[in-house]
């Protein structure tokens, strides 16, 4: 390190030392003229034994090291090189600097999404507890990981194996701080949760276990650090406050430590309330979920230190065997058959380590993000092809100087190491320039991200980690780049070298050609991804979701977690829609209890029965929708009627009256009879009674999003057991100017009533293609940048080629050849490489089919007509690219060629 | 006319450098004299090799320096012993008296 600054300052080193010894000189060249030497003879002998040129050397030796030494002096070197060839220098370091601010933007998100580890105490002991015991017995959703609340209760008892157990949901609650009521995202915690993550306040305290002892025990509100900074300014004095969640008045008691965003990536609470306060906190639900089997929380617990997730999983066996026994005696355990019970009774809890706690963005997300981290990679590593085709070609443009180094004495390691030096230092400033484009780059890809909440969670920020990474790539990307040239530089015969006349020189064109194969390969793989993602979403938006979109607006409320009861609710909602329906700029309106194409459905099982009772096989997607409905979305009626008024009944009486399935459905269970008239039933229990009679058969459209092709059922919306609603509004004109009477309108009814959100469906659509949107955008861009790599890098080697062959080709037509043989001996060389990089190519996109055929719609990766039309773009512009110097050597005079010699 | 003397043993002059200094401080000239005085007699030493040394020792933080007027009335600069450099002295002495301890020790042997 000291030696580094010496660097530095060698300058005032220098003239010390000069100082020190010209002192030593004249001091001994005075003893010696005193003693009586003549002084031009002092001098010498002074000098001689001195040996001055000798000592400076070995004291700056002593000052850098020799290896520094040697290593900063050929930095210094490769600077001044690079900068007497500017363009050069440019092209490397931007062709370095895109790939390396590419991959670093990628990764952050890898790691932000996948890989980043909680910031708690001791991440790596928390384990996610999952049970699939319930989805055995009623087919259910069960993919997120949910739990029922008794079970937390009895794991915490569970000391042998963990330190200690919580339990989590996510939430929306409406806030009311001082202001208009709005939805914002929260936590709903057990009291543990805060000592088991070990996490504390910045301000005041956490929810503790005191507050979630007995329902209703802890009306207290934790907010989260950073939205306390945004919304509270950072109020030093906002412990104690009352706020109102829903209707209900409730105290911030502190704020949770800074950092600290809660344990879902995807998902950031603005604050945490403990789950004793779940009833006056929210929901949708009457029911006492503290003492019911119903899944709707997430586990995470701390194993104690030393005991692995296989062990703790193994010894909770004991234990829960007889609760499964016991819970199966329940009064609400279905009825089940033989069979299906053996499964129940013989299945275990799950245990799986999650540093990174629990994440549904990280399993949507983490393998389009796979993906594309392997694209940029391959998009360095061409980048590095690049760059090292490029040191070959100006390596035999320096050949003469280099050759005149070796013939002066430097050795060939040397030499190699100054090369390597070049590249490593434009790898690294490459690097520099990357890290600088990667914010900018992390944004953009932040905004293409389909959750919304993903904005919130996903920084564009610059950690330790990452610039970790990016230097690492940077220096790989160095190496990888420089190697090849650097060892390539000390082969050639220097005798040879310098004979040569200039422009001709170092060789290499085998290795040239090597890296101008990888690179085409490189590159089909790449152009062959993006027509695969483009074709997914050009299919996509084929498809459709089933209705016009154009005019169409859509609004949400909620209004049972601002305290409305049901039957207020149903009746809210029935009011809106009759008051919607009446405004001059409203066409025709409808309400639904499910918003479609958020990724989300109301699924479940359904019985039909016919001359048998069949149980659907699969989840079946279900809806409730006001009359009218199919008409304002401009779905079709197949079949049968569309619901009317008299489908719905008044409050109180329970089960729908009727129902309408889609194509799909009829396709699956009912080919080949009427369904009208067949009844069904929500659920696959035995208990359940098919007594709904199918009135309507609708064509198919988009639910959770434009992919989904499944069965649906739809039931009459304003029955009792009904929620919240989602508005489906078809305008005349544009629907934004629609937007204010609207509003309006539910402001008259109900002040503190906040509209969850206003979106045309356009726009809709538009957000449920965000992934397929991202991968088609970025996949095409890494597609053309990487063809336009290898074009350039094929160019410049045939270029290479044909200038070296020049002299032979000038000859074959001075004895006779014709023209377009010179053209055909050129391209036959070109057509080779093409041909051997798709040769390469291929098994790889083969390979890789696995990985991508999840993200891909309407086309299997392998697509003949997808591959074979990549691979034609690709050796058309190659063959362009070869074509021009193929032309200059077909119109090479045989005179001026033997002249060149 | 080359004196019968030998060339001063492998690092050796670090020691001996330390040795002058942890009596005074001295400038680079000075040393090179005491050096000269030992060398007449018994060892021969490089004056060249003398800088290379006293900026790697005080580099390793055993000596100190700073420009001073010396006897002559011209800028010196003069080197001193660091705490540090005490101690590497204490340490070198040792091991020296233990390796030439040792080497007297398998001599008598021979000798006997």
């Amino acid at each position: 390190m000291i030696r580094l600054f010496n660097w530095f300052r060698r300058g005032s080193l220098e003239r010390g030392l000069n100082r020190e010894i010209q002192y030593h000189f004249d001091r001994r060249v005075a003893d010696l003229t005193a003693a009586g030497i003549p002084e031009p003879e002092a001098r010498r002998r002074a000098a001689v034994e001195l040996s001055l040129t000798q000592v400076r050397e070995e004291v700056r030796d002593v000052w850098l090291g020799r290896w520094l030494r040697d290593f900063l002096y050929d930095l210094r070197f490769s600077v001044r090189s690079l900068l007497r060839s500017p363009s050069f220098t440019a092209t490397t370091l931007l062709s370095l600097a895109l790939g390396i601010g590419a991959i670093t933007a990628i990764y952050s998100l890898v790691d932000q999404v996948i890989l980043h580890a909680l910031p708690v105490r001791e991440p790596g002991r928390l384990v996610l507890v999952d049970w699939n015991g319930d989805d055995l017995i009623t087919g259910g959703i069960g993919s997120f990981n949910l739990m029922p609340y008794p079970i937390c209760r009895e794991l915490q008892q569970q000391t042998r194996f963990f330190e200690g157990v919580l339990c989590r949901a996510e939430i929306e609650v409406n806030l009311t701080a001082g202001g208009d009521p709005r939805p914002v995202a929260a936590e709903i915690v057990s009291g543990s949760y805060f000592p088991v993550l070990g996490v504390g306040p910045a301000l005041g305290r956490v929810i503790e276990p005191e507050d979630d002892a007995a329902p209703g025990a802890g009306p207290v509100v934790v907010l989260s650090y950073d939205f306390w900074q945004a919304q509270f300014g950072g109020a030093a004095d906002i412990a104690g406050r009352k706020v109102l969640i829903g209707n209900h008045p409730m105290t911030v008691v502190g704020v949770a430590a800074a950092g600290f965003r809660g344990v879902d990536v995807g998902a950031v609470p603005a604050f945490w309330i403990p789950t004793s306060m779940y009833a006056d906190a929210n929901l949708d639900t009457d029911e006492d979920l503290l003492n019911n089997p119903t899944r709707w929380l997430q586990i995470l617990a701390r194993l104690r230190p030393g005991v692995s997730a296989a062990q703790a999983q193994a010894g909770l066996l004991p234990w829960f065997r007889p609760w499964l026994e016991d819970s199966a005696r329940r009064p609400w355990f279905p009825v089940i058959t033989v069979e299906k019970r053996r499964l129940y009774l013989a299945s275990s809890l799950i245990l799986t380590p999650a540093p990174q706690g629990h994440s549904p963005l990280r399993r949507s997300l983490s393998q389009p993000l796979w993906l594309l981290f392997a694209a940029t990679g391959v998009l360095l590593g061409l980048a590095c092809l690049n760059v090292a085709g490029l040191f070959l070609a100006r390596g035999s443009a320096r050949a003469r100087e280099l050759a005149t180094r070796l013939a002066l004495g430097a050795s060939r390691s040397r030499i190699g190491r100054q090369l390597l030096a070049d590249s490593l230092l434009l790898a690294l400033t490459g690097g520099v320039l990357g890290i600088a484009l990667a914010p900018p780059a992390m944004r953009a890809l932040i905004a293409f991200l389909p959750h919304d909440l993903a904005a919130n969670a996903l920084r564009p920020s610059i950690s330790l980690d990452l610039l970790g990474f990016a230097l690492l790539a940077s220096f790989a990307a160095g190496l990888l780049s420089g190697i090849a040239p650097a060892l390539h530089a000390g082969r050639d015969n220097v005798v040879n070298s310098l004979r040569e006349r200039g422009g001709t020189g170092f060789g290499g064109v085998r290795l040239r050609k090597a890296i101008v194969t990888l690179q085409v390969a490189f590159s089909l793989i790449l152009l062959i991804g993006a027509a695969l993602f483009l074709r997914t979403l050009t299919g996509l938006l084929a498809k459709g979701p089933g209705f016009d979109t154009s005019s169409l607006l859509s609004f949400a409320i909620a209004p049972l977690e601002n305290g409305y009861s049901r039957a207020d609710a149903s009746r809210l909602v029935r009011r809106l829609d009759e008051q919607v329906r009446a405004l001059p700029a409203v066409r025709s309106s409808a309400a639904a209890r499910f918003a479609f194409l958020t990724g989300g459905a109301w699924s479940n099982n359904a019985t039909i029965q016919t001359d048998r009772r069949i149980v659907s096989d699969r989840s079946v997607n279900f809806n409730a929708v006001s009359p009218g409905f199919f008409a304002t979305l401009g779905v079709r009626l197949l079949a049968g009627r569309d619901f009317d008024q008299s489908d719905s009944r008044p409050a109180g009486e329970i089960g729908p009256r009727c129902a309408i399935v889609n194509q799909a459905f009829v396709k699956r269970y009912l080919a080949g009879r009427d369904p009208l008239g067949v009844r069904i039933a929500r659920g696959g229990h035995t208990d359940v009674k098919p007594d709904s009679p199918i009135v309507g058969v609708v064509a198919d459209m988009s639910y959770r999003g434009l992919r989904d092709d499944s069965e649906q059922v739809f039931f009459p919306l304003f029955e009792s057991d009904d929620t919240g609603a989602t508005f489906y509004i078809k305008v005349r004109g544009a629907p934004e100017q629609a937007i204010p009477s609207i509003r309006r309108l539910v402001r008259q009814d109900d002040p503190r009533l906040p509209i969850l959100w206003f979106r045309t469906l356009d726009d809709q659509v538009n957000r449920s293609l965000n992934t397929e949107r991202m991968l088609a955008a970025l996949s095409g861009s890494f597609g053309a940048l990487a063809l336009l790599l290898s074009l350039v890098g094929l160019y410049g080697v045939m270029s290479f080629v044909v200038t070296r062959r020049t002299r032979e080709i000038g000859i074959r037509l001075a004895l006779g050849a014709t023209r377009a043989s010179a053209l055909r001996l050129v391209l036959r060389d070109a057509a080779a490489m093409i041909a051997a990089g798709v040769a390469l190519a291929l098994p790889c996109v083969a390979a890789l089919d696995k990985l991508v055929q999840s993200q891909l719609f309407g086309v299997t990766a392998t697509d003949p007509a997808t591959v074979a039309a990549a691979a034609l773009v690709l050796a058309a512009g190659a063959l362009v690219a070869a074509f021009i110097p193929a032309w200059r050597a077909s119109n090479v005079s045989p005179t001026d060629a033997l002249r060149l010699e | 006319m080359p004196s019968p003397r030998f060339p001063i043993p492998q690092g050796t002059l670090d020691m001996l450098i330390l040795q002058i200094l942890s009596l005074e401080p001295a400038h680079g000239y000075g040393i090179a004299q005491r050096l000269e005085q030992i060398s007449r007699s018994v060892v021969q030493v490089n004056q060249g090799s003398l800088y290379p040394a006293l900026h790697r020792l005080q580099q390793k933080g055993w000596l100190r320096a700073e420009w001073k007027k010396s006897e002559i009335g011209r800028d010196a600069k003069f080197y001193c012993l660091t705490p540090a450099g005490r101690k590497q002295l204490a340490v070198e002495k040792d091991s020296w008296a233990r390796l030439s301890g040792a080497v007297n020790l398998i001599f008598e042997e021979g000798s006997r």
